[in-house]
């Protein structure tokens, strides 16, 4: 007897969000199955990668990290040279000088960085802001206006400003949204409902239902994808089946076994290859949730991402 | 697993404005009670024509082309003891947005229905009776086994039985409501659909009294199992209780604003 697959048919799909505009426009989700199950259906839409690069320039003591970007100086040679990274399907702008307790650039002159990284790509882009709530509350609406209609992905809206940037970012200027909740799956449904109740449509926003690096608190991160995922399809709840994006670089940069230095613990050798193995599994783990585009920094990673994501298809 | 399906009930020939719409085959007043019971949160809205004798096949054909055309597809319980008439309605039933619903089957006179609703691919709902009120469970459960093998029988999923228990009035049969609830729960640990007219429970007690005793019936009916009831979905307590209930099935996901979706 031969072997009958049956393939698990939902009656749920995840929505489509497209960034950017033109020939080189990314759209994330349209996923019919549970994540990398493409034996039961084909995925519509390949997960994307976006590559990250910071307004503070990069961290040129990662000898690997500082070689990709060699000549590339200005923010907008670095922005260019990201967006040629093999495995890119956009770049991200981390507005990490924005931040009101490190280097508090005005609103202005992130907005100019913003632009001058805009102009230098032909890739679609999205603005990671400074991670406090008044500041990016302003920082996004300003960015929305100048980047009108460009198609701009900005990274996120919260509880506490979801209502001005609603109105700002997605209704006024025709950019799009993430909406950020702390892995905290009731609130991410909430903040999908506000939106929706604001008149916003599925297809402007997207899902940041939050991260931590493997070992950081990463089985939370799981049990939330997973029951927003499952919800989405078998339950067809509509409220969660936006894509979901994951800031994969931003945390697993930032943890102990990506910080110490060599001199520090010699025996746990290269600290590049340490954060880039962090940034490896903790991508992989979040795309085997249902993460529909991760956010990574550096090249080694892209490229085993892209890999495994081309593998999988 | 899935959430619970409300069947509103509100189209109906009793009620004076739908009786004379029908009679006049005038749109506005029907398709206006389908949107209102649909923006209430009803899944399937009922369409009772009443036995309609007479013009029954083009009466049910009007009537379904009207509230899926004005309703985006919205899926229907065609209701009628007139078995033409759910025929030519399933004719023209368009099945996007889920499979008609035969109401209703029993083990007796109507059990033909199982028939009629296998051989178009539609759900039957099956009252667990043969003529009047069973006796007891005992009773109820032998006409569910007939009514289930009659559906295997006919090719039938399972899945596609709402088996209903047979609702009773509280005003004269107090003393057999703990039997309906047994009985869900005995439907449920079978793996079984069930629905039935909820409000057959209130029925008779005063207009503010109704929404209470319907509304906790529901709870501890979907406490026992129940998957579906055909309701009034404008019954705001009723509609907020069904909801809490599937949260705390976790047939749904919690949001602060989830009663209003």
């Amino acid at each position: 007897m031969s072997f009958k697959r049956n393939p698990q048919v939902f009656s749920g799909s995840i929505k489509e969000v497209t960034i950017g505009n033109g020939a080189n426009a990314v759209t994330i989700g349209g996923i019919k199955t549970m994540p990398l199950y493409s034996f039961d259906a084909p995925a519509k839409h390949k997960v994307a990668i976006g590559v990250e690069i910071s307004d503070l320039g990069v961290d040129r003591s990662l000898p690997g990290l500082a070689a990709y970007y060699e000549g590339a100086e200005t923010l907008a040679q670095i922005a260019e040279r990201a967006s040629k990274m093999p495995g890119a399907d956009f770049v991200v702008l981390a507005l990490e000088g924005a931040d009101p307790n490190g280097e508090n650039r005005s609103v202005e002159d992130c907005v100019a960085e913003a632009k001058e990284v805009f102009e230098a790509i032909d890739r679609p882009l999205a603005i990671i802001g400074s991670k406090n709530v008044e500041k990016d509350t302003k920082l996004f609406s300003a960015l929305a206006e100048a980047l009108q209609g460009k198609n701009v992905l900005l990274v996120s809206a919260r509880e506490e400003n979801y209502k001005t940037l609603g109105a700002s970012v997605v209704m006024a200027y025709g950019n799009k949204l993430s909406a950020e909740s702390a892995v905290d799956i009731n609130l991410a449904k909430q903040l999908n409902v506000l939106l929706t109740q604001m008149g916003i449509q599925p297809e402007a926003f997207v899902m940041n239902v939050g991260s931590a690096a493997a070992g950081y608190g990463y089985d939370y991160v799981a049990s939330t994808l997973d029951r927003v995922r499952s919800a989405a399809l078998s339950q067809n709840d509509v409220m969660l089946q936006m894509p979901i994006i994951t800031p994969v670089a931003s945390e697993a940069w930032a943890v102990k076994e990506a910080v110490v230095s060599e001199e520090d613990i010699p025996e746990w050798g290269s600290r590049e290859s340490r954060g880039i193995n962090m940034e490896v599994c903790t991508a992989a783990a979040v795309i085997a949730g249902g993460s529909d585009a991760v956010l990574l920094m550096h090249p080694q990673s892209v490229a085993t991402i892209s890999g495994m994501i081309a593998g999988l298809k | 697993m899935a959430k619970f399906v409300v069947i509103g009930e509100r189209i109906h020939c009793i009620s004076p404005v739908i009786k004379k719409a029908m009679a006049e085959m005038d749109p506005e007043p029907i398709i206006a009670r389908a949107k209102e019971q649909i923006a209430a949160g009803a899944t399937y809205i009922d369409v009772n024509i009443g036995p309609a004798e007479k013009n029954g096949p083009e009466l049910m054909k009007w009537a379904v082309k009207t509230i899926q055309e004005a309703c985006d597809n919205v899926p229907l319980a065609l209701d009628t003891a007139n078995r033409n008439a759910i025929e030519a309605g399933i004719s023209v039933y368009n099945r996007s947005k889920g499979k008609p619903i035969v109401n209703s089957a029993d083990a007796g006179d109507r059990i033909e229905n199982i028939d009629l609703a296998a051989a178009n691919d539609a759900i039957a709902i099956a009252l667990c009776s043969k003529a009047g009120v069973p006796a007891d469970n005992d009773e109820r459960m032998t006409y569910c086994q007939e009514l289930l093998e009659r559906g295997m029988e006919h090719g039938m999923e399972a899945e596609d039985l709402w088996f209903d228990p047979l609702f009773l009035v509280i005003k004269g049969m107090q003393d057999k409501q703990l039997d309906v609830l047994d009985f869900i729960g005995q439907l449920s640990d079978m793996g079984l659909n069930s629905t039935g007219g909820l409000s057959n429970v209130s029925n008779g007690t005063p207009k503010l009294i109704r929404p209470i005793l319907d509304s906790t019936m529901v709870a501890m009916a979907m406490c026992k199992g129940l998957t579906s009831a055909i309701a009034n979905p404008c019954d705001r307590r009723l509609m907020e209780t069904i909801k809490s209930a599937d949260i705390i099935k976790n047939h749904f996901l919690y949001a602060d604003s989830f009663l209003e979706i």
